[in-house]
């Protein structure tokens, strides 16, 4: 149940979310992958004596305090704006479940944004000793922040049993740890640690493509090759992580995952297991990039080739998590919320007293059937734009729509949209009412059985 | 007691020995040496080098792909059927599928870049000659080979649009019901049309293609690339060049990976579908057209029946349409000279107007359906 009033036409809120979690991440990740590649740069120039490579990691800090410091905080803000007018259920479970974790989190944050000033301030104004330390303390709060983070993104996935054995009792504070360390939280910290290390040399080979060829010829190659090494452990180790973590996921999360392999069919979510594809032809070519021109021929390496490697880690996050939220359906937080923000408690409830009845927008400011789509199917779906309610009802009659909206809502075993949708809750009238409004949506006005039976 | 490992030395030694066997039987040195020695230039223009073998790279998909989907395709009354098993059956036959199909258009697009670049460079130009006629056989051997491959899955859009397509050489004076039923297998497009198709697609096209692209191929070995007029007024101490190999062999594999990005990004986000089994008894649909390499000429022939009604203007647009194909055959034996002149001038204009003219009259009919 969600706040049915905020309506964003085409690209639906999922998609506001989507936008702003992929951009966020590509800065946060990078944000934690970062603080370690700054300070592991800097005591290797330290160490060597090269004053050179230390005015590159110089400007290195304060492209990266402007983008993970303004770019990176703003879109960490948008996704909670946004999260809360989308989801507001689903975001008031999380913040009363972790009010722990949060204020860890924000403990953190607060620590790493306050250092990361500190330390592009401080260069050459304070003892070279003290700014490593300064960059270690950075490094360590930051990745605490993906520590915590990490523990809800995958309580979403993987509440875990001893979770849900509490959950609506009162009393799941009790188990805050067993949820934070759920059955993903392992496998997904050490796959998120790698990630961040690829995209700190990612976005380290940008600001290495700009030393020019030909006055530092030397230098460029050794901060390249150094800043394409970060790569390495990511390729090397991602696939096992990843095995891991699958080997941890539901079973009907997997089954989701797989769905796309022999079929191109449309309402299964087939498009995860191509996003996964997509995923991995983006990795294969960052890889071939990187080996043949920033290890191989660094000299060759121009901020063209730098844009086009942080276009392809783009596309590769945003794949993998629009795979990743695409997996969790048809739950926000597995087999305790629904992804319209419905309890899985809730359910049997609503089916008796009505949807409606528990909203807190009342049938009288909004037509009944409206109300349900609002409340019940719009997190997903659209009128006419993404999963199109138009496009996927073209051509149906009332009887036919009403055939689809019965089939969510008695959930019979031959369901096909049963391990993909969450269950249409309400009444026999409410469910009506959503059939009419669908109907006059896709019709213009009643048809079929409606249209006989008004004649 | 023995050892299992080679010494590293050992090991290069016996990697080398490989090699020199190989290269004896071979002559692989030859050919590398042949790799160094070639030289491309680098000018401005360079870019559009890059378009022939990012069409060789298409085509190479095209094969690779074309046999998988071989394994699985039933021509005939199962043609249907067996493509819906592709697409939403078999494991990732929907991803095989839809690489052929995406790099299909892609390769086209590849080609007609590459042609109009060769175009614009002047590369037709002596000695070129056979380039420029056998890329235009090869060109004209893929839009076949494009025509014959749409029909093979028999749904809805690519029967009525073959039946549609098969109208132009349909209006061919005299000759045209003669070629049209020859090709159909019958009075219309049906099972035995599909039969026929995939003979051309799968036989017949590729032997003809193969050896001309293999003789095409040995041209841009024996000629090299051509330069620009532009660059080509240029003193030659001005002119810059890189080896072949391995610099512009490895721009090669860049523009070949980024190629298979863009088919991989097109073929795994906006897979190939299928409509409905033809049904010769209904209605053709509204808004069928062929396929966006043909639309320029199938807009045209419609613009052209609509100002000449009848025959007159069927006739008149199959003459016009073959004197633009001879002109453009003939273009190397009427633009000779290198230095410019009003036969470079007329070409030119020709260029620009064919050009024009494909992308104007493409847009038209798709902004008509």
């Amino acid at each position: 149940m969600n706040y049915p009033v905020w309506d964003v036409p085409l690209i639906g809120s999922t998609w506001v979310i989507g936008a702003i979690a992929i951009f966020h991440i590509m800065i946060s990740h990078f944000a934690v992958g970062g603080g370690l590649y700054l300070v592991l740069a800097e005591r290797k120039a330290r160490r060597e004596g090269r004053a050179d490579w230390l005015e590159v990691i110089r400007q290195h800090s304060k492209f990266f305090l402007i983008l993970t410091g303004v770019f990176g905080a703003v879109s960490g803000v948008g996704i909670w704006f946004a999260i809360g007018l989308a989801s507001p259920q689903s975001t008031s479970a999380l913040i009363h479940n972790f009010v722990f974790g949060w204020a860890m989190e924000w403990c953190f944050f607060i620590v790493e944004i306050a250092t990361a000033m500190v330390y592009y301030y401080t260069w050459d104004r304070i003892d070279p000793k003290q700014h490593l330390q300064l960059g270690w303390l950075y490094a360590g709060s930051s990745w605490c922040t993906l520590v915590i983070i990490n523990g809800i993104l995958t309580f979403m996935l993987t509440p875990g049993a001893s979770w849900l054995a509490v959950s609506d009792t009162g009393q799941e504070a009790s188990r805050f740890w067993q949820a934070f360390f759920n059955p993903t939280y392992w496998p997904s910290l050490v796959l998120r640690t790698l990630i961040c290390c690829a995209l700190a040399g990612v976005w380290a080979l940008l600001t290495a493509s700009r030393i020019s060829s030909f006055e530092k010829p030397a230098l460029k190659t050794e901060v390249l090759r150094w800043s394409a090494r970060w790569l390495i452990p990511a390729f090397l180790l991602v696939p096992i992580a990843l095995a891991w973590y699958l080997s941890a996921v539901p079973e009907h999360s997997q089954k989701i995952m797989q769905a796309g392999i022999s079929t191109i069919g449309s309402g299964m979510f087939t498009q995860v297991t191509r996003a996964a594809l997509v995923t991995t032809m983006a990795s294969a070519t960052i890889l071939a990039v990187v080996y043949f021109l920033a290890l191989r021929n660094p000299l060759d390496f121009t901020p063209g080739h730098a844009a086009a490697v942080l276009f392809l880690a783009l596309a590769a996050t945003g794949a993998t998590e629009h795979a990743r939220e695409m997996i969790r359906k048809p739950y926000t937080v597995g087999q305790y919320m629904y992804s319209n923000g419905v309890r899985w408690s809730e359910v049997a409830a609503f089916n008796e007293d009505g949807f409606t009845t528990h909203s807190p927008w009342t049938a009288t400011q909004m037509e009944k059937g409206e109300l349900m789509f609002r409340g019940q199917c719009m997190n997903c779906h659209t009128v006419d734009g993404y999963r199109s309610m138009r496009r996927l009802l073209h051509g149906r009659d009332r009887r036919s729509i009403a055939n689809i909206v019965n089939m969510l809502h008695e959930r019979p075993a031959t369901s096909p949209y049963k391990n993909f949708m969450p269950p249409l809750v309400g009444t026999p009238e409410e469910v009506d009412a959503l059939v009419g409004y669908l109907d006059r949506m896709e019709n213009g006005r009643p048809s079929g059985a409606a249209l006989a039976e008004k004649r | 007691m023995a050892t299992s490992s080679f010494p590293e030395s050992d090991s290069r030694a016996a990697s080398g020995g490989i090699y020199q066997w190989i290269d004896e039987r071979l002559g692989l040195s030859e050919i590398v040496a042949l790799a160094r020695h070639k030289v491309v230039p680098q000018h401005k223009h360079s870019f559009w080098y890059y378009w022939g073998g990012i069409s060789l790279f298409l085509f190479i998909l095209q094969l690779l792909t074309g046999i998988l989907l071989l394994v699985y395709f039933r021509p005939g009354k199962d043609a249907y059927e067996s493509v819906r098993q592709l697409t939403y059956d078999i494991d990732f036959g929907w991803l095989i599928r839809s690489a052929h199909s995406w790099s299909a258009n892609l390769m086209v697009f590849a080609v007609l870049v590459h042609m109009f670049s060769v175009f614009f460079m002047r590369a037709y130009r002596n000695p070129r000659e056979f380039g420029w006629w056998s890329g235009l056989a090869l060109l004209g051997l893929t839009f076949v080979f494009g025509f014959s491959g749409y029909l093979l899955p028999m749904d809805e859009l690519s029967y009525f649009a073959t039946k549609v397509g098969l109208q132009i050489p349909g209006m061919m004076p005299g000759i045209g019901p003669l070629i049209t039923d020859l090709i159909r297998g019958g009075a219309d497009v049906g099972e035995a049309t599909v039969q026929r198709f995939f003979a051309l697609h799968v036989v017949v096209l590729p032997l003809l293609f193969l050896p001309l692209l293999g003789f095409h191929l040995y041209l841009v070995q024996r000629h090299g690339n051509a330069l620009p007029p532009a660059e080509e007024a240029r003193p030659v101490a001005e002119r810059r060049s890189v080896p072949f190999f391995p610099n512009f062999f490895a721009m090669d594999l860049a523009m070949w990976l980024i190629a298979l990005n863009v088919v991989t990004i097109l073929a795994t986000l906006y897979p190939w579908g299928l409509g409905a089994p033809a049904d010769p008894l209904t209605p053709t649909p509204m808004g069928i057209h062929p396929e966006w390499y043909f639309m320029s000429q199938f807009q045209a022939l419609k613009v052209v029946g609509r100002l000449i009604p009848g025959l007159t203007g069927e006739i008149f647009g199959m003459v016009t349409f073959t004197a633009i194909l001879i002109f453009w055959a003939v273009i190397p034996l009427f633009d000779r000279e290198s230095n410019g002149g009003r036969r470079a001038r007329i070409t030119a204009w020709v260029g620009y107007l064919l050009l024009a003219g494909m992308l104007i009259f493409t847009i038209w009919g798709y902004a008509g359906l």
